[in-house]
């Protein structure tokens, strides 16, 4: 176990020291286990609000030689605020992984980070990187349009573009030329199903996609998502507008593409984290607080904090 | 209930200042709104108010008769311009005038003194020539005569005359008008002395016109043509006048079959002699040269059988001969001069119109003395008044039951006199209003005097009252279709991709600077723009035609060069050098394509256009070829595209699916050039096909080269639509949500493919009218083209013609056109014609932008 102090500067300094990438060289030292450090902390929450030293706490069973992705002390800035604190974790190969924590802190941004979506915001900063089957993420020669196709994302708020149901759902393949209609066809019916939405939708395919609710509009970019057929699969809260059958659609859903595709999914729901992940993170402030399998996220957190978050008793 | 943080309660009562302020608001929005809505109202209303007269019906007027005793032969009747006085005119030279107010006659005379044997009259009755039987000739000048007399010289009964009250006085008559003064009025004779010919067999026809330099006659005797030119001579010792006559026999043989002619007329200012059998033989023989006059053609202008010419006149400017004939029938014949005309003089009479069906017979025909009018009168006692050119029928009078015997009208138009067989006199107030623009003659070909066939013509400029103005609206119409369609083919490109590449591929720091720049040219006074154009560009251009038109080839082709070049480049390297770099190399090929352009021109223009282009588009060497090529290669280039997009990619793709990057570059070079090598070679096999099929483009799309034509107006005037169509566009573009955005990149899209498949969909209702709100810039856009057209107002496609818009028009011409005229009232119809497009343009767009804005808010 090795002791690592995570020196926080002030952000006006480190937005001038820190390069807007940083390739880390320290890779396979994800520190596990409760530092003595942090249990004399008293709160762990007031520590992180005061901006005092602090050390993820890594189960062992969140170790994984072979990860399709791994954080590397990964930091971001909007502009002068910090939102991302020297996050390091890893997804494994084929596995859910699960990110909770309360409102604000950082999810979706690290989230967005694993395609590079914050590239498209001008006052982002990084430092860190992020290795997608051990290759850099934020290397310079890193072709996004590639990488993107191979990390799919369903985004928090449903987005479905203004066409008809049928092209959301086949736009993936529509920028990569496809133009055999069975084939297009096949993936469509093939995803909706996945999603749930094809018994609701299968007889007005061709209409707007902005009539349908706001839950079947979230599935839809779910089906959006997997007709691309990506490595990995980012879901930002996908199930926050969905009543519970469909919610059991999508987790069912989540169960089937596991094997095949790793997922990453950010949730509130501490149910849903529990019954569909495999791997959960906790978040608070920017910082990943603890990370483990599911089982000992919920079942044995060694972190009060966790436990109280988990269980409902936070606040 | 628990105390608020503030510690009062809130007050649940609005205040009162709260809602004044919002009832004054409400108020003054409202007050301004209606404001608006009814200044744009006033301005319809007040283009309609000069507009509608255009189309109101002639208006006329039974006024007064009188009896004119018994006539023995009268040719004509003359009516002044104040309408007081009515004189006839006996076929024994006698003279008489007629007093309307007291109905009585006032004055007899015989200025001929002796009896003529035959009398020339011009149209609108005001000079003549007669000519006796001793063979001599006399010529003059009859009319109506003004003046004041002198009040003290009057009788005290005369001067004590009120106002408006008609009073006999010598043989005319005196009244008192508007500011007081005692006017006569009364008819005036100026006549030569008998002027003897060479000859002095009987004169049994005799025609005459007026030159500049004196008057021209002609006259029939002993079987034969004399032409006869006068000249004014000032006898510098006693200053007396004294005519010239210079005779010319013509060679005309005439048919003895046929005898004398029953008319003989010199047609304008005497370059043809119309002979004229009663039975509608004309032979028009051609005196431009008298000594070698011959008879150039041979027309029948009474078709039908057995029928006579009972009428005939010219109208204004005597270049069109109305006939009417005893079937009723009325036809108006001019010369015109068609490219195979057949005839020695390479002109032919037609007959162009015709008034009216047939009726009773023509008894006498009378033209306006101001525009081209025509009044027939019949056998039957109608009088009809023609437009004779549109031939529109404007009058129509049951005068009585007897036969016309003659008619004229009023010097002003604005009163018609008729003489019956019942030797009454007759006179009609009216007002013909504005014929010579009726919907036809706006909005449809009309055949006009001299055109081969009927034309849209506007020509408005009035020297003379012989002229007639030509108010056809469409080659204005044309012009600003023209104007609009070549600047929108350059500016509304243009400015929708610079909008698109602002919002979606420029960072966010560029996008505003740039914004305003672009919007600053919005700035630029439009008449800088004109300045430039015709000053500076046109000049410019017009020496590098050829580097111009090939550099529509060359610079699109230089961008795409580049951009597989840049493919080439190891895909490291090109995504590191996404930024600047990337801009660079395109800004570079920009000037490669220029320069490639000038080198290539002269070359170009000599391999296609015969090495002059100027003189091949304006047909006199070269062949259709090359023009064809150059037209047709911007669409063999689509053509492929489509072709290699459709039909070959997919099998390509294919193909190619396990190669490297570089080497699909250099696939993608070599197809680029197949594709280019492809576009010549087709685009240059059809244009040989199509000029070995006898079809050239000259004369079409291209032409003759004018130095203020479409392409610098397209040009500049897309200058001036740009940044219009620019911000709206841009507008309408970052409108669209961010997270479709991000859905679209998310899902794996290059930014190109996000803004042709989401972006521009999704805005297509504000691009929409960006661009119709720049087409309704650009249909009233006034300075550019007033100053970089030639403002002639043609009807062709020719890129390399002028032509002149609604607006240049209404700013030409406006200024110089007198109020309420037919041509001020056509101009403001011109404005109400641009403001309706305008008005439809925009509403329009504002419609689509409305049907579209509703799928917008549901996103
Ligand atoms: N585009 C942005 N610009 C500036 N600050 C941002 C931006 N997006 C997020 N933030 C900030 O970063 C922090 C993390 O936001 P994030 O959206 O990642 O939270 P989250 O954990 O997803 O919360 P939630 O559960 O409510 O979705 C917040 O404090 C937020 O204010
Ligand atoms: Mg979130």
């Amino acid at each position: 176990m090795e002791e690592r102090t995570i020196e926080i500067r002030p952000p006006g300094v480190a937005s001038k020291e820190v390069p807007r990438m940083m390739r880390s060289q320290a890779g396979g030292q994800e520190p596990a286990g409760i530092p003595e450090s942090n249990a004399t902390l008293g709160g762990l929450f007031e520590a992180i609000e005061q901006d005092r030293k602090f050390e993820t706490v890594v189960h062992d069973s969140a170790r994984d030689d072979n990860p399709v992705l791994e954080i590397q002390e990964f930091r971001l800035w909007y502009g002068e605020a910090q939102a991302l604190h020297d996050v390091s974790m890893i997804c494994p190969q084929g596995k859910v992984t699960a990110l909770i924590g309360p409102s604000g802190c950082g999810k979706s941004t690290l989230l967005r980070c694993v395609n590079r979506m914050n590239d498209l915001i001008d006052s982002v900063r990084i430092s860190g990187d992020m290795l997608l089957n051990g290759q850099s993420i934020y290397d310079k020669g890193v072709d996004v349009i590639e990488l993107r196709k191979r990390i799919g994302m369903v985004f928090q708020k449903p987005n479905p573009f203004p066409m008809s149901i049928f092209e959301n759902v086949v736009y993936s393949l529509r920028i990569d030329g496809e133009r055999d209609r069975r084939v297009l066809q096949e993936v469509c019916e093939q995803s909706l199903r996945g999603a749930g939405l094809w018994k609701e939708v299968k007889d007005r395919l061709d209409s707007s996609a902005l009539a349908l609710s706001g839950g079947q509009q979230q599935r839809l970019c779910i089906a959006r998502a997997i007709a691309a057929e990506p490595d990995v699969l980012l879901l930002d809260e996908p199930c926050s507008a969905l009543d519970p059958i469909a919610t059991g659609r999508i987790e069912e859903l989540i169960e089937e593409l596991k094997g095949t595709y790793s997922i990453l999914i950010v949730t509130h729901n501490m149910q849903q984290a529990s019954r569909a992940s495999d791997f959960t993170a906790f978040m608070y402030l920017g910082r990943l607080v603890e990370f483990g399998s599911t089982e000992d996220i919920f079942l044995q957190p060694k972190l009060k904090e966790t436990e109280d978050y988990v269980t409902g008793r936070f606040g | 209930m628990k105390p608020r943080a503030t510690g009062t309660r809130r007050p649940r009562k609005t205040r009162f200042s709260v809602t004044f302020s919002e009832g004054a608001s409400r108020a003054l929005i409202t007050v301004g709104g209606i404001g608006t809505i009814a200044a744009v109202a006033l301005i319809f209303v007040f283009l309609l108010w000069v507009v509608v007269p255009l189309f109101t019906a002639p208006t006329v007027e039974a006024a007064e008769r009188l009896s004119a005793g018994s006539l023995e032969a009268p040719r004509a009747v003359l009516i002044d311009e104040y309408q007081l006085l009515a004189s006839t005119l006996d076929a024994d030279g006698t003279l008489r005038t007629f007093d309307f107010a007291s109905g009585e006659k006032i004055g007899e005379r015989k200025p001929l003194e002796q009896r003529p044997s035959a009398v020339s009259l011009s149209p609108e009755g005001r000079d003549f020539a007669a000519g006796f039987e001793d063979g001599s000739v006399r010529i003059g000048r009859f009319g109506y005569r003004s003046y004041f007399p002198p009040e003290a010289e009057l009788a005290p009964e005369l001067r004590a005359i009120e106002d408006g009250v008609v009073v006999r006085y010598e043989d005319g008559v005196l009244q008192r008008v508007q500011d007081g003064a005692l006017r006569f009025q009364g008819i005036d004779v100026e006549l030569s002395d008998p002027l003897s010919m060479r000859k002095s067999t009987p004169i049994e026809r005799i025609a005459h016109t007026a030159r500049d330099d004196g008057m021209v006659l002609c006259v029939w005797t002993d079987g034969g043509l004399i032409f006869v030119e006068t000249e004014e001579r000032t006898n510098f010792l006693t200053g007396e006048v004294v005519l010239d006559l210079s005779e010319t026999e013509l060679a005309y043989e005439p048919d003895p079959s046929r005898g004398t002619p029953d008319y003989l007329l010199l047609v304008g200012r005497g370059d043809n002699v119309l002979l004229l059998w009663e039975d509608g033989r004309l032979e028009r023989v051609d005196v431009r040269d008298p000594e070698s006059a011959s008879v150039v053609e041979v027309v029948d202008v009474v078709p039908a059988d057995g029928e006579v010419v009972t009428a005939l006149s010219f109208l204004i400017g005597k270049s069109t001969l109305v006939v009417g004939d005893s079937t009723g029938a009325v036809r108006s014949w001019f010369r015109i001069k068609p490219e195979a005309a057949g005839t020695p003089d390479g002109t032919v009479f037609v007959p162009a119109h015709r008034f009216g069906s047939t009726g009773s017979a023509v008894t006498a025909l009378a033209p306006s003395p101001r525009s081209r009018l025509i009044s027939v009168g019949r056998e039957d006692g109608t009088v009809q008044i023609y437009q004779a050119t549109t031939e529109a029928l404007l009058v129509e009078l049951e005068v009585g039951p007897d036969a016309i015997r003659a008619l004229s009208m009023s010097p002003k138009e604005d009163g018609l006199c008729v003489l019956t067989a019942a030797d009454e006199v007759m006179r009609w107030d009216m007002d013909p209003r504005h014929p010579e623009a009726d919907l036809t003659a706006l909005f449809a070909p009309v055949w006009y005097e001299g055109y081969e066939q009927p034309a849209h013509v506007w020509q408005s400029e009035s020297g003379t009252d012989e002229f007639e103005p030509k108010l056809g609206f469409l080659p204005l119409i044309y012009g600003t279709l023209k104007a609009t369609l070549y600047s929108m083919l350059f500016g509304a490109p243009l400015a929708l991709f610079a909008a698109l590449y602002t919002s979606e591929f420029l960072s966010r720091r560029l996008r505003t600077p740039i914004k305003s720049i672009i919007e600053m040219m919005a700035s630029l006074p439009s008449v800088v723009l004109g300045f430039l154009a015709a000053l500076v560009i046109a000049p410019v251009a017009q020496t590098v035609v050829p580097a111009t038109l090939v550099s529509f080839v060359t610079l699109p082709l230089a961008l795409l060069l580049g951009a597989y070049l840049w493919q080439l480049l190891p895909q490291r390297l090109s995504i590191r050098w996404s930024g600047w770099q990337r801009l660079c190399c395109m800004g570079l090929a920009l000037p490669v394509g220029v320069l490639s352009a000038l080198a290539l021109g002269p070359w170009v223009e000599g391999l296609l256009f015969a090495g002059n282009i100027e003189l091949w588009l304006d047909g006199q060497r070269g062949n259709g070829v090359g023009g064809w090529l150059i037209l047709l290669l911007p669409l063999c280039a689509l053509l492929w595209t489509l072709f290699g997009g459709r039909a070959l990619g997919p099998w390509m793709r294919r193909r190619s699916a396990n190669w490297s990057r570089h080497q699909c570059a250099v696939l993608d070079i070599a197809k680029f050039g197949v594709g280019i090598a492809a576009s010549i070679g087709v685009a240059l096999l059809v244009s040989s096909l199509l000029d070995g099929a006898g079809y050239d483009p000259r004369g079409s799309y291209v032409g003759t080269y004018v130095q203020r034509n479409a392409l610098i107006v397209g040009f500049v005037m897309g200058f001036a639509i740009i940044p219009i169509i620019y911000t709206l566009a841009e507008d309408a573009l970052s409108s669209v949500p961010e997270h479709l955005r991000l859905a679209s990149l998310g899902a794996g899209a290059t930014p190109w493919q996000t803004a042709v498949r989401v972006i521009v969909p999704t805005a297509m209702s504000g691009l929409f009218s960006a661009v119709m709100i720049g087409l309704g810039r650009a249909v009233g856009e006034t300075m550019i083209v007033l100053m970089a057209t030639g403002n002639t107002p043609v009807m062709d496609m020719n890129i390399f013609n002028g032509f002149r818009t609604l607006s240049a028009n209404i700013a030409v011409e406006l200024p110089e056109a007198v109020q309420n005229s037919t041509h001020y009232r056509a101009l403001f119809l011109a404005a109400l014609v641009l403001f309706a497009m305008t008005f439809t343009l925009n509403t329009l767009a504002e419609l689509v932008r409305l049907r579209f804005r509703k799928r917008a808010v549901q996103l």
